[in-house]
């Protein structure tokens, strides 16, 4: 799961020509650490409830990549 | 010393704004920047010295707007030496204007359509009193759009601070709150969306305002967590006509002022002309606009009401709104591409989010990411759909249209 994640993360990354990450913590933000903007994090969710189901934005309540893994176990 | 704005590391006082004012010579009728500073002085210049201006986002291509090319953007034009000797002077000559302000709205066909608005119809809800003084207000809208039009010149005209927090860090949002005690702050639901999760409260903020999409009474209590001291309103306003109306909650009501320049038919909301800047793209019955909102009577004596959804197809998208033919025609540029449908997705953050189906020819190579960095040349980013679908069959709905979700 937390490689699919990653994948995900890195897939969005590139359609902003950012550098692909080699690795990702649950203690990075989203929105510092992996520079994701409102309309990359929407792209975020619709990506990951494609591949998992999971809304994980539904009750707003993710901020780091350790919420993200919350969600989806 | 009054200060006008702070953004990022730099604060701008008034006394440096009526220093560029008195010392300027010309102006840009057609300016892109994203220097927030830059971008209002050049403003206030062509109100001030009654010339044309146009806005345009920093981001936009050439193509994506008629007439838009290296002969007239970020092109200086003279202007007279403005006679002002303080800012009260400023703000005598801005009420005098009759400068034209044009701005861009996504028509219901094709490419954007112009606007072009007063400075009268731009600040038609605008308060000016000594009440308003010493408001801070964060800034939080795209600074060519109505909304964005509307904050600046609420908070310039009663000289109060803004902070540019317009596509910032949810972090750095905080933080400016914080550190400047923020008082005021007006954004669409996606911008508060992206404050949560609730973790602490800020007891600076005596209002916080919505507009440009649908908000919701969950989203409403969430944010009196964050900002207790804060009364909460929406705010309805278009290009088309600037803002119209306010409302506590989502009962939205016409104010008297204005009741008989509205009327709703067959649930849609009609703005009389008289309201309206001026467009070639506008089309009326007798003297009213159709807005395309439909709207539902709570009491419709007294004039309140509710919106409910919209007639046309403009997808609004965290408070941009987007045409997909407009985006559609863009994707059939690409030769491998044979149909497509745009349509918004519904989205926990953006409200919706754009996508499109697409079908193209047999033994090519398109990824979505080749698709999205062709129109990343011809688009401006919001108009960009961020989930690509490779279909055999579009979704067709059983009118044989081609379906919007």
């Amino acid at each position: 799961m937390e490689k699919k994640v990653l994948e995900i993360i890195n897939y969005i990354r590139k359609s902003k020509d950012l550098p692909a990450l080699a690795e990702i913590h649950p203690t990075d933000k989203l929105r510092e650490q992996i520079q994701f903007s409102s309309f990359d994090l929407a792209e975020l969710t619709v990506r990951i409830e494609d591949e998992f189901g999971i809304d994980i934005f539904e009750d707003g309540l993710v901020a780091s990549i350790g919420e993200i893994y919350e969600k989806l176990k | 010393m009054i200060y006008f704005l702070y953004d990022k590391d730099t604060v701008y006082s008034y006394n440096t704004f009526l220093l560029d004012i008195q010392n300027t010579k010309c102006y840009f009728p057609y300016l892109k920047t994203n220097n927030l500073y830059l971008y209002f002085l050049n403003l206030v210049k062509a109100i001030i010295a009654n010339k044309p201006i146009v806005l345009i986002d920093f981001d936009i291509n050439d193509f994506e707007i008629d007439g838009l090319n290296d002969n007239t953007i970020n092109v200086s034009s003279p202007i007279t030496p403005i006679q002002v000797s303080s800012f009260e002077d400023i703000l005598k000559s801005i009420h005098e204007s009759t400068s034209e302000i044009s701005i861009f709205t996504s028509g219901t066909t094709g490419q954007p359509k112009k606007v072009i608005h007063t400075f009268q119809t731009l600040t038609r809800s605008v308060r000016i009193s000594e009440k308003y003084n010493n408001q801070r207000w964060g800034f939080a809208y795209n600074p060519t759009h109505m909304a964005g039009l509307q904050v600046f010149f609420q908070a310039f005209l009663n000289m109060n601070t803004l902070f540019n927090i317009f596509n910032q860090s949810r972090n750095l949002i905080y933080k400016t709150i914080e550190k400047y005690s923020i008082t005021h702050i007006s954004a669409t639901p996606t911008f508060y969306r992206l404050l949560l999760p609730v973790e602490k409260s800020y007891y600076s903020v005596k209002r916080i305002t919505f507009g440009g999409e649908k908000s919701d009474r969950k989203l409403h209590d969430m944010m009196l967590s964050i900002f207790p001291n804060a009364k909460i309103n929406n705010i309805y306003a278009s290009t088309e006509a600037g803002s119209l109306f306010f409302a506590q909650n989502e009962n939205f009501l016409i104010p008297s002022a204005i009741s008989n320049k509205i009327k709703v038919k067959n649930n849609e909301l009609l703005i009389h002309k008289s309201l309206l800047g001026k467009s070639d793209s506008f089309t009326f019955s007798g003297d009213y606009y159709h807005s395309g909102d439909l709207i539902e009577w709570i009491n419709e004596e007294e004039g309140l009401f509710r919106f409910k959804s919209r007639k046309n197809e403009l997808i609004n998208i965290g408070g941009y709104k987007v045409n997909p033919t407009e985006v559609e025609s863009v994707i059939l540029e690409m030769p491998e591409i044979l149909q497509v449908v745009v349509f918004g997705k519904q989205n926990s953050i953006l409200g919706n989010i754009l996508c499109a189906e697409v079908i193209i020819k047999e033994l090519n190579n398109l990824t979505e990411l080749s698709i999205r960095n062709f129109l990343k040349e011809k688009l401006q980013d919001f108009k960009i759909p961020r989930r690509i679908i490779f279909v055999n069959t579009l979704s067709i709905t059983r009118t044989g249209k081609l379906k919007r979700i």
